[in-house]
């Protein structure tokens, strides 16, 4: 270890510095300094390189947004009667109060009803699967309809089915609703209700949930290199060699802290490029790389400062993954969840909070540097 | 017999047990230390540390669990004023903004609607009561908005009196098989539900009495407010909003628990094994009189066990049976296997990271997203845990379901067990290699000799057959026409990796020699092995997977009855097999570019097979 410390020595003695070397970021050593500190970023950065993580970590966003969107277009698929286009679902319906039903259903999409008079010929016609469903309607004492609906068990139709059908009642129980507001039996009239539209149904999941992913993702990533690489470096005894460069023990943790805080806004960069690209509009995507750079130099400072503190990697990943996911969840004490406010910024909706808040953020990762850089400066680098 | 051989017979025996006994204490002492030291190293303030975090999440938590986490709030704006019958439902709504009309609207008169040059609106209410869109998500606000009308229509409804008439139609949903006539099947959900259901059938099949259907929802109580989606567990009576088509919602969350603590344990286990990595903490214990299966297995014994029993009080507290707990036990043996691999793997904490991540995220997904398929076709089967939401709604699971998705995942879990002891020994611990040539260390290791090459390639098939399950179940909901070609491309890049790697393992390891005759003989042997194997995947015909398009571009169709076709199908993929794994072999006797171009040629030529025979047959 002496050795190493030697040239070190012999360069500082002849200037008759303190002896251990002091931050020399004084008088003219400042470009040397930013030289010294801008290599250990590219180390690190270069062990992310030679390691293929990044590109690893990039494949599990992609995963995980490729995921979350299969999952979402794939049940909206399975469950939206419009993605069986040219499939008429036929309906037999009978009993004694039919013409609402048939009037709605017909007029639907993708529906055919047809009047059968006896409720046995209507179970043999869905036995023999010429109808999918059997609706039977009848008009009950106190003036309801009673629709009693027989769907075929267990196939991929009958979720579409069912929706179809529950699309067809609702509107048979707003017309009823409405003829009994006019004859005056509800106190309250119902809202009408405007005529449906086309519209994209993932537009609210687009920007709610897939963007504060892809916005978080990164950060989460980044603060857990972090944990990992000081941590890695206590353990295997090279922080130790890393502190025979000319640069305080705070330098270094800076250098390492700036190179990975900086990845996380630079991916989310991506993200942005790669759904404006896809036609998703972002409406201020500056702020929201503040906004992750923000969130990205506040989680970055702390895992380094639980890497610091905490005995072992098993215990500072516990500790990280606990205070973010912990963070996430108590931040619904805010005004605006963070995910709110990167959907807000996104779709272009931002009041008063959201800006508020981005600044806060802002603040908060300065300060919370700030404070990390101070109780380094405080810390006793032997006792790591 | 002779006396002496007994006796001999009796020593050995006895040596055995001795010989047995002194593994399981070694493997034990190594189990209790796992424990000792992980316990000891969770210092106080680490403790202290993570129950100030839980107080302060669960308290915020806990404030905010009546209105979650708020991820869509005020997302869209909507300009409308305060006198507008339309200004309730954009102040009741969660998802909107209200602002006044005047702030957003410069002018308007017909249909026409002049925003302000600097007003961010994406509905506007006008005056006279219609509904106006503006930019680019106005069609998605509108939409959520004509949502927002009927949720407010519906609260407006629940405080009417006259039940009957705010709540005009009510609906009962029955579920029939078809193939079955005259039975009233069980509906969305098991369990006491189906009993409700099947007696209302029963009381008024066939005549109309309206009244019994109301009786169901529980006498004259009014009805609920209508829960539309999410309620996939309600009744089967109520209101045209509530009735929801089947999907088993609780019971798949319910399921989703028994894989979440696994997450978090393998983070735990790769560290372990990791650590021992670093700084050659473990030679330590590689020059102690511990075999290292016994090292390895002391090492997991501990994180499996406390999964064990992490499982069994999931399934105490959600009421599963004893089939949940033996569902899950192979997810989570799985889990570790892949984080055991993957710890040997890695050169740092940080790919360890990756590396656990990555495996989390997969398997996950592989058993999350067929398990959401479970009520509709038997795809789902591929996930264990299918059976636990099959167990959970109190369905019965048969023995050849449990083995046909269990299978895999024992097999690839002892595979990867395997492959992951055989590098762990003092030359690849502690040699920093990126994992690509790890991979291939751990496959070398195994390759001895010609005839471990039609082994290797057999125990690669559960790999094989989870991954094409997968492809299967990923691009299920995907139209046909762009799924098959994805499918059979998926399966024949798989399906050539498994017959080769283990070969290109072995010439680049200097296992065999890289001569012509060597990479065919080679060849032959790990084509016809593999072949072997996959006549055991014809188990999936068990489970009617074949009748499915994607499932018979994946496995091939199903086998005919008449004995020449029989031959032919037989025979067929022996030839194709062997044929393709050749061809890929001597690519891999050639070097790296080689094996690429030879692994290229035999997946064109699988793909071409398997579509032939995909035309032939469809």
């Amino acid at each position: 270890m002496s050795r190493d410390r030697d040239p070190e020595r012999t360069r500082d003695s002849s200037r008759r510095g303190p002896n251990p070397p002091t931050r020399p970021d004084d008088e003219g050593e400042s470009g040397s300094t930013w030289g010294a500190r801008w290599a250990i970023a590219r180390r690190e950065l270069r062990s992310l390189r030679s390691e293929k993580t990044i590109l690893l970590a990039l494949a599990i966003q992609l995963f995980i947004a490729a995921f979350s969107s299969f999952l979402v277009v794939g049940l909206v698929s399975l469950y939206d009667p419009g993605s069986i286009d040219g499939d008429r679902t036929e309906i037999a319906v009978t009993g004694t109060d039919t013409d609402t039903i048939l009037a709605v259903a017909n007029e639907q999409a993708g529906v055919t009803a047809r009047r059968y008079d006896d409720l046995e010929r209507a179970h043999e016609a869905f036995d023999r699967r010429n109808v999918s469903a059997v609706v039977e309607a009848n008009r009950t004492d106190d003036g309801r309809l009673s629709a009693r609906v027989t769907a075929p068990e267990g196939d991929l139709q009958t979720s579409v089915l069912v929706v179809q059908l529950r699309e067809t009642l609702t509107e048979v129980e707003r017309i009823e609703r409405q003829r009994n507001a006019d004859a005056g039996r509800l106190e309250r009239t119902p809202l009408p209700l405007p005529s449906s539209i086309q519209a994209s149904p993932y537009v609210g999941f687009t920007y709610t949930i897939l963007l504060p992913l892809l916005c978080f993702l990164p950060v989460f990533i980044s603060g857990s290199i972090a944990v990992d690489s000081l941590i890695e470096e206590r353990q295997r005894g090279t922080l130790e060699l890393l502190r025979v460069a000319p640069l305080s023990l705070a330098d270094v943790i800076d250098a390492k802290l700036q190179a990975l805080a900086v990845l996380a806004p630079l991916q989310a960069l991506v993200w942005l490029l790669l759904l404006a690209g896809n036609g998703t509009t972002i409406a201020a995507p500056i702020a929201l790389v503040a906004l992750v750079a923000a969130l990205s130099l506040l989680v970055v400072t702390a895992g380094i400062g639980i890497a610091l503190w905490a005995p072992d990697r098993r215990q500072a990943q516990l500790l990280y993954a606990t205070a973010t996911v912990g963070a996430l969840v108590a931040a619904t004490v805010l005004p605006e969840h963070p995910a709110n406010t990167v959907a807000k910024l996104a779709i272009g909706n931002p009041t008063a909070t959201t800006w508020g808040l981005l600044v806060g953020y802002c603040l908060l990762a300065v300060g919370a540097f700030a404070a990390l850089r101070w109780a380094i400066g405080r810390l006793d680098p032997d006792s790591l | 017999m002779s006396d002496g051989r007994g006796r001999a017979l009796a020593e050995r025996l006895g040596r055995l047990r001795h010989r047995l006994r002194e593994s399981i204490a070694r493997t034990g002492r190594i189990a209790r230390w796992e424990v000792r030291r992980s316990a000891g190293t969770v210092d106080r303030k680490t403790v202290i540390a993570l129950a100030v975090m839980l107080l302060a999440v669960g308290t915020a938590g806990f404030s905010a669990a009546d209105d979650g986490l708020g991820l869509e709030r005020e997302i869209y704006v909507v300009g409308v004023d305060e006198e507008s019958r339309y200004y309730d439902v954009a102040a009741d709504s969660d998802q909107f903004r209200p602002v006044p009309l005047a702030d957003v609207i410069a002018e308007h008169d017909g249909d026409d609607i002049v925003v302000h040059g600097d007003a961010t609106v994406d509905i506007v209410v006008t005056r006279d009561g219609r509904i106006g869109r503006v930019g680019e998500n106005g069609a998605a606000a509108y939409d959520e908005f004509r949502t927002a009308i009927e949720t407010y229509n519906a609260n407006l409804m629940a405080d009417e009196e006259d039940h009957a008439a705010a709540y005009p139609v009510s609906v009962t949903l029955e579920y029939r098989d078809r193939d079955d006539p005259r039975s009233a099947a069980s509906g969305a959900d098991g369990g006491d539900e189906t009993g409700e259901k099947t007696g209302a059938v029963d009381g008024s099949s066939g005549t109309g009495d309206g009244e019994s259907a109301a009786d169901d929802a529980g006498g004259d109580e009014p009805f609920q407010v209508p829960a539309i989606g999410g309620g996939g567990s309600g009744s089967s009576t109520g209101t045209p909003g509530s009735i929801a088509p089947p999907f088993p919602f609780t019971s798949l969350v319910l399921a989703f628990l028994f894989v979440v603590p696994m997450n978090f344990v393998v983070q735990a286990y790769g560290s372990t094994i990791m650590d021992e990595r670093v700084k050659r903490r473990g030679e330590l214990l590689l020059v102690s009189p511990a075999s290292r299966s016994e090292i390895v297995a002391g090492k997991t014994l501990p994180y499996l066990l406390g999964l064990v029993g992490v499982v069994v009080a999931i399934a105490l507290a959600i009421e599963g049976g004893p089939v949940a707990v033996a569902a899950a036990l192979p997810i989570a043996l799985l889990f570790l296997a892949a984080a055991f691999v993957g710890a040997m793997f890695a050169r740092s904490f940080k790919e360890l990271t990756f590396v656990t991540v990555t495996i989390s995220v997969a398997l996950t997904s592989y058993t999350f997203v067929p398990a959401i398929f479970t009520d509709v076709t038997s795809i789902a089967l591929i996930s264990p845990l299918t059976l636990i939401v099959m167990d959970l709604q109190n369905e019965p699971v048969r023995l050849g379901e449990y083995l046909f998705s269990t299978g895999p995942f024992y097999l690839s879990a002892a595979v990867c067990f395997l492959l992951g002891l055989g590098v762990y020994r003092e030359e690849d611990m502690f040699a920093q290699k990126p994992i690509p040539a790890k991979v291939l260390d751990a496959i070398a290791n195994r390759v001895r000799g010609s005839w471990s090459i039609p082994l290797l390639s057999i125990l690669f098939l559960p790999f094989v057959f989870a991954s094409q399950l997968l492809s299967v179940a990923l691009l299920f909901a995907v139209p046909q026409s762009v799924a098959v070609p994805l499918v059979v491309l998926a399966a024949a890049l798989v399906e050539e990796i498994a017959k080769s790697i283990h070969v290109y393992a072995g010439v680049t390891r200097s296992r065999f020699d890289a001569t012509l005759r060597t990479a065919a003989v080679v060849g032959a042997l790990s084509g016809s092995g593999f072949f072997v194997g996959e006549k055991l995947t014809h188990v999936v015909q068990f489970v009617g997977l074949p009748e499915l398009a994607v499932g018979t571009a994946a496995f091939g169709p199903a086998v005919s009855s008449e004995p020449l076709i029989l031959g032919a199908v037989f025979l067929a993929p022996l030839a194709l097999h062997v044929g393709t794994a050749v061809c890929s072999a001597v690519g891999a006797s050639r070097g790296r570019a080689g094996y690429a171009l030879g692994l290229l040629t035999a997946v064109l030529v699988h793909v071409v097979y398997n579509l032939g025979v995909f035309v032939l047959v469809a």
